[in-house]
């Protein structure tokens, strides 16, 4: 509320005027209510209304209705006349506090506002006479009033009145030059103005005057001299203020009321016997049009004013331009610029009555930069090119572009650099040339080259459109730089949409012909590599290094180290403008290449022995003949044999082969080395089933792309929410490409082809090959997923609010993920089928026939058997593999099943045995084993499981019967494990089991009947 | 979003309380302020002795259909009034004025007491181009006041301001 204070009045006639009316009125008066916060309605009334409302009510009401709300009553006279409402109807015209009122030539050189008054009031003494011949009126009829009825017209009364103004005690300070002898005046307040004739009969008039003359009694009710009288106050500062300026505007306004035409106006009001200053009549326009504004309403008729003002404001405009144009002329920038200035500043006061300011907009339009295009052929940027094979291809060299680009450039800053010097900075000529420049010369110039790569072809029309775009960008910089420290009235995004404007027409066929080109690229990439592995001859793979991941001492390591070069590749530029350089290819290819072989090198399966192995590659895709032609006996037996299961899945090439494959067994088992030499060989090509050089490039290609899409990612509006849609729509695809095209049918080959491993088709034991090789798929998967991840870190996460977990890229990341994770536990499942069934595989081949039934008196080293190791070594090989590959939990799992499918095949196993008493400490040695394996897992569930199994190895070593039977009953001792039923199973393994059968039986059952009976 | 709009109880001087929307009733810098100062006393009343349910009904009219504008500045000057530049009155709000006079002089009142300086400026336009082109005694009636000049007085007064009459 305190911000009302200062509204609230604190006249000292107020109160008792105040007190007054309220006592007459007291019957409509509403009584003000106390209020919590209540200066408001406790402030004076008029009538019933507070004060500061009448205030406010006064403030918008057209300045010729003020003396009929003046004469109504005293306390409206008074509010009429408050400097308030005054001092806002001046500072909106521009004016400060005139205390030099009584001048005739009004001067206030430091003026903080753009304050019209100087030229208007130097007008031609002309102008002055007659302003004072017409309206004497108002003061002469003061005077003669306190005259008692001289009623003279004499011109001086305009000066009488004004030292009568000032001399008021509080009248401010007056400091003018020519008022020295008022501020004694003030000072003293004696009529010291005795110079004039009526000199003394005014300041008789001033309360605190001395001169005790009463010569105006009848004028106030009140006692003389009171400044209660608040009607009879003398006006304030701000009120003669407005007053001399009103007055000064009025010979205008007939002028402008009585013209005939617009140009007529303007000679009236610059006539020529006293020429004006292209500035000074700009100012007297800029007055009147402050002057005329609905704001004030000065006048009736101020309306039909206005329009006659606006049309001659606009007949100004044009001889200003005329002066413009002459300067040009002659160069002389300064009274170009004294043009530009006079001209705009009436035009911006006029408010919009023309689209673009023609002064600015005409000298926009001669710059020569928008006549000589002509020479510049855009087509140029596109050239032909040999390729090897000798054929003509086109491809895109923007060096003619650069050419013209810095030509227009360099044009466009000289003639910047001089419109920022001549032209008004509000005026914004540089925005609507920079405007001009970008759709007319540079969209000009882009929009063929555009059309003419898109008919050449997609790839071309691609690196265009974006090379073009950063080319034209190089003009806002331009700009920004000109424009340097004036940024408030050009900012960026004004200059950065006239880019965006001129390209705009381009962006929705890029968006989607880039999104679509990234489609087919995607799919190429991953249809070269189907290609590859499908490749009817298998010698003909890559064969890979061997497991790369597995084989190194620490896969994290190799993984962290991929990583960073796949970091470091993220950072190596795209080249977007295409150059001819130095190379003998496009510049585009050359960058491109080399971003990919910096990132084929990434591939750690390439950093073993890659040489051989990149020879190897080209060779592959020479075709099949290389390969078939050196040992075909040997392609072929390996091609049907462990290649089946894949093949199967590509296609029917081998579909009549499974049916031969028992006898290619037969055959190979005869020449065991050599097989497992070639089993060694084609289970790389599981590793490559998903190949890290095919993520590499999808994620390169897609780089490419998103780069591109990339330049128009500041685009506003709309268009830019294409653009961000698109840069995801980029991102998606390679998600896309990547897990359901690359990775997801990798592993379900690899998965397929491990559910198809017959361990006893295998020599070695101690390893699965395609388990191994899975293991190193899911190294190579969790690889692709941390690039994917690092790029979507690195180029992606500007754009996607990480947050969101609506939004599309992070939806289909997840589901990326998801399907990697599905993948991964899909083989892993196959996996751990493989795995077990080849551990059974080594028990049952492995264990003896008498192994725990040995022949009595056999010396016993009570160390496991050899099943048991081969068991476990295999086991522990394969779970050690997994470890830093796949998560934690990924891991427990896969533990814990391999600990429960072992308990189960441990279990079968025993019960296929014959166990003599010397057999049961084998068992119990192996179960230990077994046991202190599981234990290594860390997996509490099966742990104890397998402490309960090696419990069991007891019922073996117990000769009694009797005690036998004590023992399988005491369930406790197997943890909950085993049943009686089940225990009672696994003795009847025992070799002695005919024998001890009944005394069993009977301690069993006998008891626990006789229990049973004794608990009921 | 299923926030809870915060809402305030106003009292008015018939004892009648209206429930508000916040942004509605902040328009009025008064209750804001006195909001601000009260803090988050819910379900506690803010007495408004000086205006009266059929006038709060009205001004809340107002209230709710401008909620979304931004609210003036608080330290804003009167002198300084770009946004009085214009003296027409909004579609919107001069049908909304459109009241006999009684309730526009209770309009204003209420806005003036709840500070609500664009509904105060709006009921101040009005009473102005009520005032446009009348007489002296025209403009008395209107304000329900009597002419306590003398007739010298009022021949003084209309002297000292003929210059404005063109």
């Amino acid at each position: 509320m305190d911000k009302w204070a200062p509204i609230a009045p604190s006249k000292p006639g107020g109160p008792s005027n105040q007190h007054n009316l309220s006592s007459r009125f007291a019957s409509v008066l509403k009584p003000s209510k106390p209020s919590a916060r209540g200066s408001i309605s406790s402030g004076p009334l008029v009538g019933r209304w507070p004060e500061n409302v009448v205030l406010r009510i006064i403030d918008f009401l057209p300045v010729p209705d003020l003396p009929h709300v003046a004469r109504s009553n005293r306390a409206l006279a008074r509010l009429v006349k408050d400097e308030r409402g005054w001092e806002v109807r001046c500072k909106w015209l521009g004016l400060v506090a005139d205390t030099s009122i009584a001048s005739p030539k009004k001067e206030t050189p430091t003026n903080p506002l753009q304050t019209p008054k100087k030229p208007s009031f130097s007008v031609p003494p002309s102008h002055k006479s007659r302003q004072l011949s017409t309206n004497d009126d108002d003061f002469g009829d003061f005077s003669s009033q306190a005259n008692g009825g001289v009623g003279n017209n004499d011109v001086f009364e305009d000066v009488d009145f004004g030292d009568f103004e000032g001399a008021k005690p509080n009248g401010g300070s007056l400091n003018s030059k020519k008022e020295n002898n008022l501020l004694d005046f003030d000072d003293l307040p004696l009529p010291s103005n005795a110079n004039t004739a009526k000199g003394q009969q005014k300041t008789g008039f001033f309360a605190l005057s001395p001169n005790p003359t009463p010569t105006k009694p009848k004028f106030s009710s009140q006692p003389f001299g009171y400044p209660s009288s608040a009607a009879n106050d003398p006006p304030g500062v701000w009120y003669k203020t407005y007053q001399k300026y009103h007055l000064s505007m009025i010979p205008y306004c007939e002028i402008l009321r009585s013209s005939p035409s617009p140009s007529s106006t303007l000679s009236l009001l610059f006539p020529s016997n006293r020429p004006l200053s292209l500035p000074d009549q700009s100012n007297l326009l800029l007055s009147l049009i402050l002057f005329l504004s609905p704001r004030l309403q000065p006048l009736r008729d101020w309306g039909f004013l206005r329009q006659a003002l606006l049309a001659a404001s606009d007949r100004f405009d044009s001889t200003c331009l005329v002066a413009f144009e002459v300067s040009d002329g002659k160069k002389d920038e300064n009274g170009m610029k004294v043009a530009a200035e006079s001209s705009w500043k009436v035009w911006e006061a006029g408010g919009g009555s023309r689209d673009q300011w023609e002064c600015g907009r005409v000298w926009v339009e001669k710059r020569e930069v928008f006549y000589d295009t002509a020479r510049w052929d855009s087509a140029e940027n596109i050239i032909k090119v040999q390729s090897p094979t000798g054929a003509t291809t086109r491809q895109l060299d923007f060096t003619p572009m650069d050419a013209f680009i810095s030509h227009v450039l360099e044009a466009f800053r000289i003639d910047a650099e001089f419109a920022k010097r001549v032209f008004p900075e509000n005026a914004r000529v540089i925005l609507s040339f920079c405007d001009r420049v970008a759709s007319d010369v540079i969209g000009e110039y882009i929009h063929p080259l555009l059309s003419q790569a898109r008919a050449v072809s997609q790839d071309l029309f691609l690196q265009a459109t974006a090379a073009t775009f950063v080319q034209a960008w190089k003009l806002v910089d331009l700009v920004m730089e000109v424009v340097g420290d004036e940024q408030s009235t050009i900012p960026r995004t004004k200059v950065e949409d006239t880019v965006f404007r001129m390209f705009e027409q381009h962006l929705d066929e890029y968006l989607d012909d880039e999104t679509e080109r990234v489609k087919h690229h995607l799919e190429d990439i991953c249809k070269a590599w189907d290609q590859q592995l499908g490749a009817k001859d298998p010698g003909s793979r890559v064969p890979a290094g061997g497991p790369t991941f597995l084989t190194s001492d620490n896969p994290d390591q190799v993984k962290r180290n991929v990583l960073a070069g796949f970091k470091d590749a993220l950072l190596l530029p795209v080249t977007i403008v295409p150059r001819t350089v130095t190379f003998a290819t496009n510049a585009i290819v050359t960058g491109s290449t080399q971003a990919v072989s910096g990132l084929a090198m990434l591939n750690p399966q390439k950093w073993t022995g890659s040489n051989g192995k990149i020879v190897k590659k080209e060779a592959a895709e020479g075709g099949d003949v290389v390969f078939e032609l050196p040992d075909s006996a040997e392609i072929v037996e390996k091609g049907e044999g462990d290649e089946v299961d894949e093949l199967d899945e590509k296609s029917g090439y081998n579909l009549e082969v499974p049916d031969e494959k028992p006898e290619k067994e037969v055959s190979r088992a005869t020449t065991p080395n050599g097989t497992s030499k070639e089993k060694e060989d084609s289970f790389d090509k599981l590793q490559l089933l998903v190949s890290l050089d095919t993520a590499l490039e999808l994620i390169q290609a897609d780089r490419d792309s998103l780069k591109r899409a990339e330049t128009f990612a500041r685009y506003p509006g709309r268009a830019g929410l294409h653009v961000r849609e698109a840069i995801e729509e980029i991102f998606i695809l390679m998600l896309k490409a990547a897990g359901d095209r690359h990775i997801a049918p990798g592993f379900r080959i690899a998965t397929n082809q491990m559910s198809t491993y017959k361990p006893s088709e295998h020599e070695s034991t101690t390893s699965v090959a395609p388990l191994l090789q899975f293991f190193e798929l899911v190294h190579i998967g969790d690889t692709i997923q941390s690039m994917i991840q690092v790029y979507f870190d690195k180029e992606l996460s500007p754009y996607v609010d990480k947050t969101d977990f609506l939004n599309a890229v992070m939806r289909e990341k997840k589901r990326f993920e998801s399907v990697l994770d599905d993948a991964v536990a899909a083989g892993l499942n196959a996996g751990i089928e493989v795995l077990m069934n080849q551990v059974e595989h080594i028990i049952i081949t492995k264990t003896g026939p008498r192994e725990y039934y040995p022949v009595e008196g056999t010396p016993m080293d009570l160390g496991p058997t050899k099943g048991c190791r081969e068991a476990i070594k295999c086991l522990e090989m394969h779970c050690n593999l997994l470890r830093g590959s796949t998560s934690k939990e990924v891991l427990e799992v896969f533990y814990q099943e391999v600990g429960i499918r072992l308990q189960a095949i441990l279990q079968r196993h025993l019960k296929r045995q014959i166990i003599s008493l010397e057999g049961g400490f084998q068992i119990i040695a192996d179960l230990n084993t077994y046991h202190a394996f599981v234990a290594s897992l860390k997996q509490q569930r099966i742990t104890e499981d397998f402490a309960n199994l090696k419990m069991l190895g007891h019922v073996y070593i117990v000769s009694d019967a009797k005690d036998l039977a004590q023992i399988v009953r005491d369930v406790t001792r197997y943890g909950g494990t085993f049943t009686p039923e089940d225990i009672y199973e696994f003795i009847q393994r025992r070799s002695d089991w005919k024998k001890i059968e009944k005394t069993v039986d009977k301690a069993m059952y006998a008891l626990s009947v006789r229990e049973d009976c004794v608990i009921m | 979003m299923a926030e809870k709009k915060q809402t305030v109880i106003l009292q008015t001087s018939d004892d009648e309380q209206f429930t508000v929307e916040k942004v509605v009733a902040e328009r009025s810098a008064m209750i804001k302020s006195m909001m601000e100062d009260l803090g988050d006393q819910e379900g506690q009343a803010i007495p408004l002795p000086n205006v009266s349910s059929s006038v709060l009904t009205k001004i809340l009219e107002y209230c709710d259909h401008h909620k979304t504008e931004p609210l003036p500045a608080p330290d804003a000057n009167d002198a300084d009034d770009s946004r009085r530049k214009t003296s027409e009155i909004g579609e919107w709000d001069s049908r909304w004025i459109q009241v006999d006079q009684e309730m526009l002089f209770e309009i204003i009142l209420a806005a003036n007491y709840l500070d609500i300086k664009p509904l105060l400026d709006v009921g101040c336009k009005t009473v102005a181009n009520m005032i446009k082109g009348k007489t002296p005694e025209e403009i008395r009636k209107l304000f329900n006041i009597t002419n306590d000049f003398t007739p010298e007085e009022e021949e003084q007064i209309r002297k000292e301001n003929e210059w404005a009459e063109e």
